[in-house]
């Protein structure tokens, strides 16, 4: 069925081999894409590990001259970053999430893997375009959460903040890029028999997580944006003299940054609830609750971001809002930790390093918790904030917390991934050093924090009572960071060297455990059907609730050569070149915007939406059905039509950041113009247009429906030329404005009109782009009945792309009369 | 009880004890600790202790259970390979899960009433008669302090409060986003650029505490210090006829002809000795420097970086940026007798 560029091989024995470098430069395969992530974000680990020694050896003696002022503020700064944004997601989403998500639900691939390859090189892109800062320019220096307004130009004059800024943004793409894949693959892809109540719970877990990232990145994109506007383009989005506040900045990146906290734990849950069961032999405890309260948490995690700002002068009615939500959302995790630990009672324990660090998660993400139950009491968090007890705070949830998990996690796919045990006896040893090096390393930080010792600083005065526990946790951080070395070696050498692991080598209750390790190209020789949680264990033992022992294991034949008719069935994406090419584009576009060259921007843009145009194109038989999408989904959805609906979801929260940008700025606007500049009879015309336009849409669908393609063409033509008309429109207004003297940065409304319209009228264009390819498919012929779909998502964006217009000019045009609070 | 789960219960109950005893000791252990967040001496900070202590207290308990459950599961309650009889299979459990909602969930509320309650109270909108307001503004990277009910008292790196009233610090910044930490007396309130936040107190204990911006702000975030000096009422208004008196104008000796030194160098453009030199605050809005009219009164200078002797000042005055980082006070080039008479001018600013 499926006329590839270029076939690949199925013969071969597993995903490992084959291909020589281009191969890898050209995978799309989720697994090698996979491994490409967790290599990158370990030797990233390195580097925001020597960053942290670098800060703990400034601070080993007071007023030391180790490394100055701004260097440790560029180290500490990037330490928050890396281990944020370059190595526990990464190593979450990218390493685990990839590698394991089709293998546990039982899919062959992501929805999307073309697009899953692009994050990778784009992720490597952010990665170096953070970093850039070691070779030229400075690194960022203003902190992870690079508070303005200290950010503005007139504070932060160098790169720092640029790296910072662009940096951030290329990160953004990649991973909602990422998180819209895997949403569409669990909500879509799950074998057949696999209800969402019988997912594995790091299933639950991922999905949950990248419903977070889909809803919560593009606040933070909006606040990089002003930034980036109030840098290059002489903006006042921060700047009190404007009337702004840099206050704007918080709100927006805490409510992108309370659920990325929460995007960081909620996969470490996962693969926790993951571990503990199969080395307790004992089914997860209270599988339902511990879903619903994965839930409940990123639900919740939406209503907290004040917390991070109690010291801010919210006033006491939102002091104490966020302190209550803060609290509740101390309810669903307990429940999980009871559960854990319910898990492991009771059960036949192996002390293998997987279950050790499984174990140590649970004490010290608990110890986290209940300091941060501390924090969520506003009161006290005034004498706790920005102290080192959130340091301490955070790096037991982070570190004793997540990364554990991650370590976890580790020590047990390991085996899957490469067909080799990671060695058990170096293992045990990383666990002990690292959990005693890191227990004395961060418990005296509360300590510290309780005497006052603010964060952030890169010395301190001797008389304050901090020289022996600062001079302690150094030492300590340096025995941490030697612990480490001690996981870099085991890995590298069990790659090559350990001993051979098979399909099932911990006797484990998931999917992914009954293909060999390492898997096959294809992952399933057949696609299972499931009738139960725990389909492995059920499929071995006959019952979930089976311990094995006493039963006779069923001889399950692992699948592992198949018959050549079966290689036949099994259709398979090739390589392609496309996503190393756009990131490549993303790359011009992004070093356009560092050193203002804008034409470099749109040299990027343009070889970006090429790539993305003839990647389109790429499988010849683009009009028929999704070749990738075999299996019919038992939600009877197509993947691309939940992508967009996902892809949707994100936009929402993107313009609902703008358009309360500009709702909280119009009453803060000094001087004119102000919304009386605005032609309400002009844009009440072209708003008529733009809902016709929609109009039109829904006959074009109609017309590809009822297998009339020239109806449907002719329709998608009147489409896009109503969306020329509405496009023509704004060009009308915008350069009236500039001629009556309204430039970009005149003042707060000048700026918030122009980049919430603007960004708008970009989205009309980009729709009017899509509109026109889609008019030139039909005409050619290649838009039949069946494919009518690809229209009906062209028509979903164009119809969302409409109702923002609607909000936007019922709020902006309007109600512009209500202005006073 | 098998041997070797007893060996291991003991093992990690004497490990348990040691990391207990080391919490303890290092709380308790060494001092003295100027920034001490849990030696209140005013209501403000009174109340939050008392919360402080109540959310340990629960915090201490649930922590006790969740390791007391930890111990049971791994070392008592399971099995391991070769043992004889199966492993339980047991995974849900309506009233437990019911259970370990309901109980946390009173805990927290227990935690939340009385943090509610504090936090109302502690965020007047409204100020009792007699108020003393004290205006604070934070600069990159020095702390000023104002006293507009006492007529033009400007000051900086130390802020002086009357004990048993209640005190209002309206707070605003010149620049960046600061926070004004004085753990004993005040906890902390994040200073805004364009927005005025308030804390307020009633001290009640005389001293000298130690104070420190607690939101980075830039290069020097580490070395903007200032002190707190709570005094009895009779010692307030002492200072206060200080402060408010004209300057001290020396007529012979070193301080003598540091004035001249002062009258002649670009110092004005930036502080302001009242009646003798210095622009007008409005002029020089984005450049101020610390008000020195009674510098030699103070106990520390840039931004309580160093105690305030002659050869601190003349080491900040040589080479403000060797010694803070990113200091927008430049060299002056003045060095030898130069320097030493201006030294002593300015200490002689009593």
């Amino acid at each position: 069925m499926a006329a590839q560029p270029k076939p690949i091989h199925l013969e071969q024995a597993n995903y490992l081999e084959g291909g020589g470098i281009y191969g890898w430069l050209t995978t799309i395969d989720h697994k090698r894409i996979a491994v490409l992530y967790g290599v990158t974000a370990l030797i990233l680990m390195g580097l925001g590990g020597t960053e942290a020694m670098l800060v703990r050896a400034q601070l080993i003696v007071p007023n030391n001259h180790f490394l100055s002022a701004d260097f440790y503020n560029q180290m500490f700064t990037m330490h928050g970053l890396t281990m944020i944004f370059l190595v526990v997601m990464p190593l979450e989403t990218g390493l685990f999430g990839n590698f394991l998500i089709p293998l546990q639900i039982g899919a062959r691939d992501v929805a999307f893997p073309r697009l899953n390859a692009l994050s990778y090189w784009i992720f490597l892109l952010g990665a170096i375009s953070l970093n850039f800062g070691w070779v030229f320019g400075g690194l960022p220096n203003g902190g992870w959460f690079g508070y303005a307004n200290l950010t503005e130009r007139a504070y932060a004059p160098g790169l720092n903040i640029d790296y910072y800024d662009v940096g951030l943004l290329i990160l953004g793409v990649s991973s909602v890029m990422s998180a819209l894949n895997f949403f569409v693959t669990i909500v879509n892809m799950r074998a057949p028999g696999m209800t969402f109540m019988r997912m594995p719970m790091l299933i639950w877990a991922l999905l949950v997580t990248v419903i977070l990232l889909l809803l919560a990145f593009p606040a933070l994109t909006v606040g990089l944006i002003f930034l980036f506007a109030d840098r290059y383009f002489g903006s006042h989005f921060y700047e009190v003299i404007a009337g702004a506040t840099p206050m704007l900045w918080q709100h927006l990146f805490w409510i992108f940054g309370h659920p990325e906290v929460y995007i960081m734990a909620l996969p470490a849950f996962g693969m926790i609830s993951e571990v503990l069961p199969v080395f307790s032999r004992k089914p997860l405890f209270g599988y339902p609750m511990m879903a619903y309260s994965i839930i409940l948490i990123a639900f919740l995690s939406y209503g907290v971001w004040g917390h991070h700002m109690f010291a801010t002068g919210m006033g006491p009615v939102a002091d104490s809002a966020f302190a209550i939500t803060s609290m509740l959302i101390a309810i669903p995790t307990g429940v999980k930790v009871f559960s854990w630990i319910a898990t492991v009672w009771g059960g036949r324990l192996r002390f293998t390093t997987s279950m050790l660090f499984a174990l140590g998660f649970i004490l010290e993400f608990t110890i986290g918790g209940l300091s941060g139950v501390m924090h969520a009491s506003a009161p006290i968090d005034l004498e706790q904030t920005d102290s080192y007890f959130i340091i301490a705070h955070f790096h037991y949830v982070l570190f004793g917390g997540v990364l554990m998990a991650i370590l976890a996690a580790f020590y047990f796919y390991f085996p899957k991934m490469c067909g080799r045990f990671m060695n058990e006896t170096l293992g045990k040893w990383h666990f002990w050093l690292t959990t005693i090096f890191f227990n004395c390393t961060f418990f005296p930080m509360h300590f510290l924090g309780e005497w006052g010792m603010p964060r952030r600083i890169y010395t301190y005065a001797p008389d304050m009572g901090w020289n022996f526990w600062n001079k302690f946790e150094s030492i300590s951080a340096f025995c941490l960071g030697a612990s480490f070395l001690l996981f870099f070696a085991n890995v590298v050498w069990s790659w090559f060297n350990g001993e051979r692991a098979g399909a099932d080598p911990w006797d484990a209750r998931t999917l992914e455990w009954s293909i060999p390790s390492p898997p096959p190209i294809y992952n399933f020789v057949t696609v299972p059907t499931v009738h139960s949680r725990d389909a492995f264990w059920v499929e071995k033992y006959g019952d979930v609730e089976a311990s094995g022992l006493g039963e006779k294991r069923v001889n399950v034949e692992y699948q592992s050569l198949p018959t050549p008719e079966e290689i036949g069935a099994i259709h398979m994406p090739g390589p392609s070149l496309y996503p190393i090419i756009m990131a490549g584009g993303i790359f011009l576009a992004g070093l356009g915007m560092l050193v203002g060259w804008f034409r470099l921007v749109f040299l990027g843009l343009g070889l970006l939406a090429f790539c993305a145009i003839a990647m389109s194109f790429e499988y010849k038989e683009w009009g028929e059905d999704n070749p990738h999408q075999v299996h019919e989904s038992f939600l009877k959805l197509d993947n691309r039509k939940v992508g967009v609906w996902g892809f949707i979801g994100s936009e929402c929260v993107f313009f609902a950041s703008l358009i309360s940008t500009f709702m909280v700025y119009k009453s803060r606007s000094i001087g004119m113009p102000d919304a009386s500049i605005l032609n309400i009879p002009l844009t009440s015309f072209s708003t008529f247009i733009l809902l016709m336009s929609s109009l039109l849409m829904v006959l074009a669908l109609h017309g590809f429906q009822s297998g009339k393609p020239k109806v449907g063409t002719a329709w998608l033509l009147g489409t896009a030329f109503f969306g020329l008309i509405f496009l023509g429109g704004q060009v009308y207004e915008f350069t009236s404005f500039y001629r009556e003297g309204m430039l970009y940065n005149t003042n707060l409304f000048s700026q918030c009109f122009y980049t919430l319209v603007g960004f708008h009228g970009f989205h009309v264009f980009i729709g009017v782009v899509w509109l026109l390819v889609m008019a030139v498919a039909g005409m050619k012929g290649k838009i039949g009945t069946s494919r009518a779909l690809s229209v009906e998502l062209c028509g979903l964006y164009w119809h969302f792309v409409d109702i923002v217009w609607v909000v936007i000019f019922t709020l902006i045009y309007l109600m512009r009369t209500i202005n006073r609070a | 009880m098998k041997p070797r789960t007893i060996k291991f219960t003991r093992a990690s109950s004497i490990a348990a004890l040691f990391a207990m005893a080391a919490s303890i000791a290092g709380c308790a252990s060494g001092g003295p600790y100027p920034l001490d967040t849990l030696s209140p001496k005013s209501d403000l900070t009174r109340a939050i202790l008392s919360l402080f202590k109540e959310v340990t207290i629960l915090d201490s308990i649930v922590l006790v259970v969740v390791i007391a459950a930890m111990i049971g599961a791994i070392f008592i309650y399971s099995s391991r390979e070769g043992d004889p009889g199966e492993p339980s299979a047991m995974h849900s459990d309506v009233t437990l899960e019911m259970l370990w909602t309901v109980i946390p969930a009173l805990i927290l509320v227990a935690i939340t009433i009385p943090t509610v309650h504090t936090i109302i109270r502690t965020q007047p909108d409204k100020w009792p008669a007699g108020t003393l307001e004290v205006r604070v503004i934070a600069h990159q990277w020095w702390w000023e302090f104002q006293y507009p009910a006492q007529g033009g008292l400007d000051t900086a790196d130390e802020v002086h409060i009357p004990i048993n009233r209640t005190i209002h610090f309206a707070m605003t910044s010149n620049d960046v986003i600061h926070s004004f930490f004085m753990p004993s007396i005040g906890g902390k309130r994040d200073v805004v650029p364009g927005q005025n936040n308030q804390i307020t107190l009633i001290a009640d204990t005389p001293g000298e505490y130690y104070g420190q911006c607690t939101e980075f702000c830039g290069a020097s975030h580490a070395n903007m210090r200032f002190r707190v000096f709570v005094d009895t009422p009779e010692a307030f208004d002492q200072w206060v006829a200080h402060q408010q008196a004209p300057p001290f104008k020396p007529t012979e000796g070193p301080a003598a002809n540091g004035a001249k030194i002062w009258a002649n160098a670009p110092c004005a453009i930036c502080h302001t000795i009242r009646g003798v030199s210095g622009f007008s605050k409005d002029y020089t809005y984005g450049f101020r420097g610390p008000d020195l009219t009674h510098f030699g009164s103070r106990t520390t200078l840039a931004g309580s970086m160093f105690d305030n002797t002659p050869q601190n000042v003349a080491m900040w005055i040589k080479d403000p940026v060797a010694v803070k980082p990113g200091a927008n006070m430049p060299t002056l080039g003045l060095e030898g007798q130069d320097l030493h008479d201006l030294v002593a001018y300015l200490e002689s600013l009593k």
